[in-house]
């Protein structure tokens, strides 16, 4: 008869990003089954939205996915824009994009830093971290907020960039490109880092869409979906990048695509940066006595490309100042769902790397 | 065969098909079968009777789709068999909507505790009571409204 043992990883634990519990059945070191227990870190973040007014819900979204507050400010502006039919002026609509892309940016720095931190990488983790901070001066800078920005308002942005953001930001990039590729050599010419994700976590295509699975995940497995091609919102149609996948399906490709990924982000913050023309900040109908005042009506759900995938918010409105309903498509809550699938069978401690390489946020997950 | 209700379109430009929700099931194995993939399942409390809304996606050709169905009994049938995405889904609507799938096997609460009385999302649900979770000494949980009992 097998003998098993059950193993609880969490809920507070330094490699479950985040708190999360994992109990994983094990036959010696093999993993059989793993049962995830979500819920530690629930606000009911859609209940609370349901009980305020449209342009108060702006913090709450910087709350679900905490390192990525812009893409969750964007999703939710997006929807309740089109749900108010509010125009947004084109000056805001540039600046939203750099801000979106600088955050993806200090996201996956905080993602590969702590990858790394999973196998004992220490180093990687304080040169990402050095390169985020330089991030989060800009954000300082533009909204006051490091993390939780609370930059983007209904309408357009909360304050407009001057020549010394822009001038920052174009410093920042011209010292992170070089960085970035030493990083990555950090990683790559590790043999250990090799041995451990080489192989590790392969995640076949049908099982990821069977999943509901998107972003970084789903890419590794070969399917060029992201929200920004597939259904550009802001400007994405209007500057050059391209969407790197992987056919590798495991740790390895992965990694390497989110390093590929963050290339293109630099890409497009260079466009764009040079196409910011003048102009109004926000659309004057939302101006701050305005503020509490927008009504909205109908029903809308829209999505944007979030650091983990489609980050899609469904908004019903009924004519008055607060919503009747919001919910979030977490793409973190679809993207762990698939881990027990891709832990089956391999170590214990490979369930640590593979929790890492998905990446996710618990903030999002629980909402 | 199915029999589509009525089509619109939301402020998106994002497809509203509705349908009975008798015809789910059939209705959902003919769009899996042209490449539809479950995306997100919402419920919607619209106080005499409930809204579900399943969005469904087309990798390939970049189409999005809006189903709803209504329910004034609180059941759904489950889409547990078509497609994985949707048992966390399921779970998740059923635990804060209090929508019942028929069919899923595994309906439990999934963020709130398995004892929590009631289904915060409903628009009748009371915030102003307070609920407790307690355990007793064989590790069963309780709710109670009184902040000094348990532990």
């Amino acid at each position: 008869m097998a003998h098993y043992t059950e193993l609880n990883i969490g809920p507070i634990h330094p490699a479950v990003h985040g708190i999360l519990k994992f109990k994983v059945k094990l036959q010696e070191e093999i993993i059989e089954d793993v049962e995830i227990t979500l819920g530690f870190l629930h606000r009911n973040a859609e209940k609370i939205c349901e009980l305020n007014y449209y342009a108060d819900n702006m913090v709450y979204f910087d709350r679900m996915d905490y390192i990525d507050a812009m893409n969750m400010e964007l999703g939710y502006l997006t929807a309740v824009e089109k749900l108010m039919d509010m125009e947004v002026p084109e000056r805001a609509q540039w600046i939203r994009m750099i801000m979106a892309e600088l955050n993806r940016l200090a996201a996956r720095l905080v993602g590969l830093g702590a990858f790394g931190l999973d196998m004992g990488m220490l180093t990687p983790f304080f040169h990402c971290f050095i390169e985020r901070e330089k991030i989060q001066k800009i954000f300082v800078e533009a909204s006051g907020g490091r993390q939780e920005v609370n930059y983007m308002s209904i309408g357009g942005v909360y304050q407009d960039f001057n020549d010394q953001i822009i001038n920052d930001i174009r410093e920042f990039l011209k010292e992170f490109k070089p960085y970035l590729e030493d990083i990555y050599g950090m990683f790559m010419h590790s043999e250990i880092f090799w041995q451990r994700n080489d192989g590790i976590g392969i995640l076949e295509p049908d099982v990821a869409l069977d999943y509901g699975v998107t972003g970084p995940l789903l890419r590794g497995s070969g399917i060029a979906y992201d929200v920004r091609k597939d259904a550009p919102y802001l400007f994405y149609d209007k500057v050059n990048f391209n969407i790197p996948i992987s056919h590798k399906k495991d740790n390895m490709g992965r990694f390497i695509l989110k390093v590929e990924e963050m290339r293109q982000s630099i890409r497009i913050i260079e466009q764009s940066i040079d196409k910011i023309p003048d102009g109004p900040y926000f659309n004057n109908k939302a101006k701050k006595s305005m503020m509490l005042r927008l009504k909205g009506d109908g029903e809308v759900f829209s999505r944007v490309e979030s650091e983990n995938g489609e980050f899609g918010v469904y908004v019903r409105g009924n004519g008055t100042f607060k919503p009747w309903r919001v919910h979030v498509r977490s793409p973190a809550f679809k993207n762990i769902s698939v881990v027990p699938v891709m832990a089956k069978g391999m170590m214990i401690a490979d369930l640590i790397v593979i929790i890492g390489s998905v990446d996710t946020v618990i903030g999002e997950i629980d909402r | 065969m199915y029999k589509i209700i009525s089509e619109s379109e939301d402020k998106n430009k994002i497809k509203i098909i509705n349908i009975d929700k008798n015809d789910l099931i059939e209705f959902m194995e003919d769009y899996k079968s042209k490449g539809y993939y479950l995306s997100s399942i919402t419920g919607v409390d619209m106080q005499d009777h409930l809204e579900v809304i399943y969005h469904i996606h087309n990798y390939d050709t970049h189409e999005y789709i809006e189903v709803k169905i209504l329910t004034t009994d609180d059941k759904v049938p489950s889409l547990t068999k078509l497609w994985k995405a949707a048992k966390g889904d399921e779970r998740e609507q059923y635990d804060l909507m209090g929508i019942i799938f028929e069919g899923h096997e595994n309906l439990r609460r999934i963020v709130l505790p398995d004892e929590w009385v009631g289904h915060p999302l409903r628009k009748s649900y009371d915030l102003k009571k307070v609920q407790y979770i307690n355990m007793d000494s064989e590790g069963k949980e309780h709710v109670s409204y009184n902040e000094n009992e348990g532990w």
